[in-house]
């Protein structure tokens, strides 16, 4: 009775999708435009897909599939020029970053489509708080036990997902101390969190079917996980980041972790078992708010690292896995980011320190955007 | 006893100032507007220009002539609030960056202007005449559109749309006004050909000067003193009441001088010193005296007679709007729909349209004795089904914010 065929797909092969801002040009707050842009995007007849969000604030850009995170890059810029031109055209701006600064949750309006009328019915106000702005990141896997492993892997990392795209230091209109305050956001729902501890993918279609069973979801996006498979692609998919601000960040991130994710599978460096999460919600607590100067603890050794310089640990222990899929110079980037503790959040914040304006910090995000200088 | 002794009790009828009337017209026309909204579940707007219709000196009479000259101050500060907004909130940088905007704007107002005036030629009206009607249909009442947008918290394409072509129409009609008063002194037993040029010269150029130094001067103070939003909502309401004072001191054009502040004060903002404008309830007052006034101002005498003309009018313009929205809808990416309705939400006139056709009248009563009768019926078609058609396309472009009544 299930229907969780876990597809095939290049193992390594890596696929972006990014949610992204709609902005008014005069206060620079979110406003609607989706349904227009979308429109006119299509007609247009633009590079890669994009998509309607939750809200008619927001729209969502999904590249291919790609072996080299440079390929993502070309692909993301093209789908980008194409956005500003359309965006012009309508009298909007399109930004990166992982919330508005200070929109009104209320102000927002559910974009006219069956499935978010439903989810809008079911979560009330979360609906519309959920006008947040995430990066997801889809790595390819052989198969479904693999993809289960890499999955549970992968989790020890997720702080550092969380502290490299961290781009949610305003919300509504207050600056919250953290430097990722979306996730906070992605929390409230009640099937947000992780994935089982299961490392058959016979064994998590058998807790799939009880859940379902059970009536608690009906099809895997009812899950919000940090990390969740997804079979019908074929791959995992990475949910923690902040939608960084410039494509060139959200491609440099997907290299990071498609380099992470060949170590992982190559090497097999740990054994999936319950114990891994022990300080997974402390350390995902501790990169929201602190980003790259927040404490992680080791789920083996229960060191306690800063998780910037662990970063510019794990860069360094990745060399080889980053030569064979030509991401080198993404590591390097990383690897300096956390070294000089400089993410989106701290530059949102040096912005507003210089304006005393979360609009004017709003225009320079869609410039920084825009890639036009 | 001595009459003198009761000297401290008041003479009868009681001698009441105007303040009493200002007072009994915003209370009735709040009071209409809020039983008409939540009983009849339509715009307030309706009830204020009702109340002053039924006060007006057209009908009761209890707010007559006199009382509307003294308030033409109050109606002057209210547009000029209104325009002001218009001109920040419209943003000419889009017609650079979708050229087919103004292609529609200058072919909407062309086409209106070209119906209107066949219309009106082909009864047998003086091209003078004609033309004067032409560019009063041109205008699209900012005091409307600008109500309605905020009153409903509207946002999307129709609304920006609307807000741009909105205050492109004002321009035009306030410089095609310009012309043809120019136009007037030939119309003359002694044509004289000098104040022709000049007078249009002064008014355009005065008008845009005047708001070009006090823009300059607004972005001069906020960028000395930040963008703290109560301090830059105070001088932005002191600006544009100089701003009112002074054109109308200089008898330069109030609406152009005020719509030009706005433009000009956002296009040189180059730094983002203005914070967005929340007028809100403080501004109603003005809003709800303005409706209330321009009410009072229709003229509803011989409409029988006028009655014909007007609706040739009513309907030219309409047309005249209608084409170039629809034709040049999908080269500016806009669905037909919503084409559709951003054509009917550029139908009101109200406000300005009045403010127009009286200083017409001032300057050439025999003019206004050809074209007055009707073209006040048509305002006041256009006023109430204006304000019922902006609504009605607004709401359906699902623009309105949800709880917005």
């Amino acid at each position: 009775m299930s229907t969780l065929e876990f597809a095939q797909s290049r193992v390594l092969t890596i696929g972006i999708e990014l949610e992204l801002q709609i902005i008014d040009r005069r206060d620079c707050d979110l406003t609607r435009g989706a349904e227009e842009l979308i429109r006119l995007l299509e007609r247009s007849g633009h590079p890669g897909d994009v998509k309607p969000e939750i809200t008619d604030s927001m729209i969502e850009i999904s590249t291919g599939i790609h072996e080299r995170y440079d390929t993502a890059l070309q692909e993301l810029r093209g789908i980008r020029d194409a956005l500003v031109v359309g965006a012009d055209k309508l009298n909007l701006l399109v930004a990166g970053g992982g919330a508005h600064p200070f929109q009104q949750w209320a102000e927002r309006r559910i974009y006219d489509k069956a499935r978010f009328r439903q989810l809008s019915q079911l979560y009330g106000y979360l609906a519309k708080q959920f006008t947040i702005f995430g990066q997801h990141v889809h790595i390819g896997c052989s198969e479904g036990d693999s993809a289960m492993y890499l999955l549970h892997a992968m989790s020890r990392y997720v702080p550092h997902f969380i502290a490299l795209a961290a781009s949610s230091p305003f919300h509504q209109g207050i600056d919250t101390a953290f430097d990722s305050s979306r996730l906070n956001s992605v929390f409230a729902f009640p099937l947000a969190g992780r994935a089982p501890v299961v490392d058959r993918w016979e064994t998590f279609v058998a807790y799939f079917d009880k859940m379902r069973a059970a009536r608690i979801v009906e099809s895997m996006k009812d899950f919000y996980w940090d990390i969740r498979p997804k079979p019908e692609f074929g791959t995992i998919e990475i949910r923690v980041f902040d939608t960084p601000l410039t494509v060139d960040k959200a491609a440099v991130l997907a290299g990071y972790a498609q380099t992470l994710a060949r170590y992982l599978l190559i090497e097999r460096p740990v054994t999936v078992s319950e114990d891994m999460y022990l300080p997974y919600t402390y350390n995902r607590f501790q990169a929201c708010r602190f980003g790259f100067n927040g404490l992680m603890i080791d789920p083996l050794t229960h060191e306690h690292l800063v998780i910037g310089d662990d970063i510019v640990a794990t860069c360094a222990q990745l060399a080889v896995h980053a030569d064979e899929l030509d991401a080198a110079p993404a590591l390097q980037q990383v690897a300096a980011w956390a070294a000089a503790r400089a993410n989106d959040a701290h530059w949102a914040r040096q912005r507003y320190a210089d304006s005393q304006s979360l609009g004017d910090l709003m225009w320079q995000q869609s410039l920084l955007w825009s890639g036009r200088p | 006893m001595d009459a003198a002794e009761f000297s401290f009790l008041p003479g009868w009828p009681l001698p009441l100032g105007p303040i009493a009337w200002v007072a009994v017209l915003l209370l009735a026309a709040l009071l209409a507007g809020e039983a008409l909204q939540r009983w009849v579940g339509l715009s307030r707007v309706l009830g204020y220009l009702a109340v002053g219709a039924v006060l007006g000196p057209s009908a009761l009479g209890l707010v007559d002539a006199g009382a509307i000259g003294h308030l033409r101050v109050v109606a002057d500060i209210a547009i000029g609030l209104l325009l002001f907004e218009l001109g920040q909130r419209a943003d000419f940088g889009w017609l650079r960056r979708n050229p087919v905007l103004l292609v529609k704007s200058v072919a909407e107002a062309l086409l209106t202007f070209g119906a209107v005036f066949a219309v009106m030629s082909l009864v047998g009206l003086r091209p003078i005449a004609a033309a004067a009607a032409g560019v009063l249909a041109v205008a699209t009442s900012p005091a409307m559109v600008m109500t309605m947008i905020k009153d409903l918290r509207a946002q999307g394409q129709v609304t920006e749309r609307l807000t741009l072509l909105t205050a492109l129409n004002t321009a035009y009609a306030v410089v095609g006004m310009a012309l043809v008063m120019g136009a007037l002194h030939l119309d003359r037993e002694q044509p004289a050909l000098a104040p022709m040029v000049l007078q249009p010269l002064y008014l355009i150029a005065g008008s845009a000067l005047l708001a070009a130094a006090l823009a300059h001067g607004t972005l001069y103070l906020f960028g000395l003193f930040g963008r703290r939003p109560a301090f830059q909502f105070a001088i932005t309401v002191g600006i544009v009441l100089i701003a009112v004072a002074l054109a109308s001191a200089l008898k330069l054009s109030v609406p152009l001088t005020l719509l030009a502040l706005g433009v000009i004060s956002r296009v040189f903002d180059r730094e983002r010193h203005f914070v967005p404008l929340r007028f809100g309830e403080s501004a109603m007052l003005f809003v709800v005296l303005l409706f209330a006034l321009a009410g009072a101002s229709l003229q509803f005498s011989g409409w029988l007679d006028a009655l014909p003309l007007a609706l040739g009018f009513v309907l030219a313009r309409f047309v005249g709007k209608l084409a170039p929205v629809m034709l040049l809808a999908q080269p500016s990416h806009l669905g037909p729909r919503k084409a559709w309705l951003l054509a009917l939400a550029l139908t009101p006139m109200s406000a300005l349209a009045l403010l127009m056709l009286g200083d017409l009248t001032r300057a050439s009563p025999q003019l206004a004795a050809e074209i007055g009768a009707s073209l006040y019926l048509a305002i006041a078609i256009l006023a109430f089904a204006g304000a019922l058609a902006v609504e009605y396309a607004l709401r359906r472009a699902g623009e309105a914010a949800e709880d917005s009544r």
